[in-house]
């Protein structure tokens, strides 16, 4: 024991961190051990229990992830001898041999990509991937995504129980597969990043704390598969947008453009390591959509200001990322470099080609007006910022948007 | 854990054309090889969809109506039950199905456990 911990804000912080870290593993391993994730998470929910009972008097243990492995375990007899469900899965795991930390290295893994597997519904690999990899609460899952708490926890149960009764393997997949499953898993942390960057509902213009999770699996994901250069990209992208997330509201709460961005309250040193990590997966020689987009927002992040924004190479990133992922998306972001490098009139054109598509999507309509209003059309600017003001319902763009609508921006 | 692999098209069967040939080729190699492996529990092509016959319950009285049981212009055209040992091994032997037309993998209930 390394002592009593103490009440204060830092000791929590140390308990929370560890369970952090600890909580999924420990998930993994029982899930290995039992075959029953509602079990496996109600054994690590004892524990906990009992750890916080424990640990702010006597100090944290020596070796926190065995302690509590320990104490599932024997909360496991004794919910054996309580209770008959779940009885003969948790005889499995009382007659398994204690390995010395009761730990298999790839715990973690197998069950990022249990989670995250593709039979499952998109909403359903989030909120799984979230409650059991990150221990987010089922509240807190809700919260982040402003929906109801029901509504989470029947996305969990469900999942859940696809799981079991489809027998979804608890596995790591092998090699023709992985690069395909692993994917999938990056695109459902984007997914999560990118609705707590900028949230998609009315209440807040962004949720941080939200953001800030799937950057940790993130990382996560980078030291369990440290040879894999594409969730080093994810990784890497994901901290250069917090790099800059400081400058991106104003005082009023109001979002601020790139171009407008006081480069000063950015985080340089962050952004400095965000370029070891795009440097790191590039020594990899395998080059992804995910890298690319790192690459592109790390030319913006290391630019001294906006007008000394090198457009060419970000235009270069662009065709090369498009020869990756030829999205609407990417050709719609590729068009606000084209206005830079070959002017509005390309820019319009190439967000024409890609209207039909994107008609439902709010950026489409509010960069055509950027790019009608550098050509003088005011009237036609005004008719797209309003369409643009009509898709979004984030309070921070619909205040950027109305402004402009007014003449004031 | 057996799984039934239900394949979905337009409910004609196949078309008598020289690519419907091949692909009924492809199929039946489809079929062959998951025999000898030892997979394939069963499978069967089903005459095309409107051959079907639907016996509803109205009350406790069958009602027998003429058609398949959902108006759709998708049907399924045929089925093989598998054993696989997980979800992932019976995606892949549906991954692999050369009939173009989209598959749905579904567990089936396992009577053999606690009994």
């Amino acid at each position: 024991m390394r002592g009593p911990l103490g009440r204060d804000v830092e000791a929590r912080d140390a308990v929370a961190a560890v369970f952090r870290e600890e909580a999924p593993r420990l998930i993994g391993a029982l899930l290995r051990q039992i075959g029953d994730f509602d079990l496996a998470e109600e054994l690590v929910q004892d524990a906990i229990v009992e750890a916080l009972e424990h640990w702010p008097r006597e100090g944290l243990p020596e070796r926190p992830g065995a302690w509590l492995m320990a104490t599932a375990r024997r909360k496991a007899i004794d919910r054996a001898r309580r209770e008959a469900r779940g009885r003969e899965k948790l005889a499995l795991l009382v007659a398994s041999e204690p390995a010395p930390a009761g730990y298999e290295p790839e715990d973690r893994l197998r069950l990022i990509f249990t989670c995250c597997h593709p039979a499952l519904a998109r909403d359903a690999q989030v909120a799984l991937t979230l409650r059991a990899v990150a221990g987010l609460t089922t509240a807190q899952i809700a919260r982040a995504f402003l929906v109801s708490e029901p509504t989470v926890a029947q996305r969990i149960v469900r999942a859940k129980r696809k799981i079991v009764e489809a027998r979804i393997p608890y596995r790591v997949p092998e090699d023709p597969h992985l690069r395909e499953r692993l994917d999938e898993v990056l695109a459902v942390l984007y997914l999560m990043f990118n609705e707590g960057y900028l949230s998609s509902g009315p209440e807040a213009p962004e949720r941080r704390e939200l953001a800030r999770d799937a950057e940790w699996l993130a990382g996560l994901l980078v030291r369990l598969l440290p040879n894999e250069p594409e969730p080093l990209g994810l990784l890497a992208l994901m901290r250069l947008h917090l790099a800059r997330a400081d400058a991106r509201f104003d005082d009023r709460g109001e979002l601020v453009l790139l171009e407008d961005q006081d480069r000063s309250r950015w985080d340089h040193a962050a952004i400095e390591a965000a370029g070891r990590l795009i440097e790191r997966a590039a020594a990899l020689r395998r080059p992804g959509a995910y890298q690319l987009q790192a690459a592109i927002a790390a030319v913006h992040a290391e630019s001294p200001s906006w007008e000394a924004t090198d457009w060419r190479q970000i235009g270069a990133l662009y065709e090369l990322l498009l020869g990756m992922l030829d999205t609407p998306v990417v050709r719609l972001n590729r068009a606000i470099a084209l206005r830079w490098v070959r002017g509005p009139e390309a820019a319009l054109e190439e967000l024409d080609s890609i209207a039909p598509e994107l008609d439902g999507y709010h950026l489409l309509h509010a960069t055509r007006a950027v790019m009608l209003r550098a050509l003088d059309h005011e009237a036609e600017a005004a008719a797209a910022d309003r369409r643009a003001l009509e898709l979004t319902s984030n309070p921070a763009e619909r205040a950027l948007i109305s402004r402009r609508l007014e003449g004031l921006a | 854990m057996k799984y039934m692999l239900m394949f979905i098209d337009g409910g004609q069967g196949m078309p008598q054309t020289p690519e419907g040939q091949a692909v009924y080729a492809r199929i039946g190699e489809w079929f062959e090889e998951l025999h000898k492996s030892g997979k394939l529990q069963s499978g069967e092509e089903l005459q095309a969809a409107r051959t079907a016959t639907t016996v509803r319950f109205n009350g406790g009285k069958a009602v027998v109506t003429d058609g398949p049981f959902i108006e759709s212009k998708e049907h399924v055209g045929g089925f093989a039950v598998v054993e696989a040992a997980d979800l992932d091994e019976a995606i892949e032997l549906a991954k692999r199905w050369p009939g173009g037309g989209p598959v749905e993998v579904r567990p089936c209930v396992d009577h053999s456990e606690g009994t």
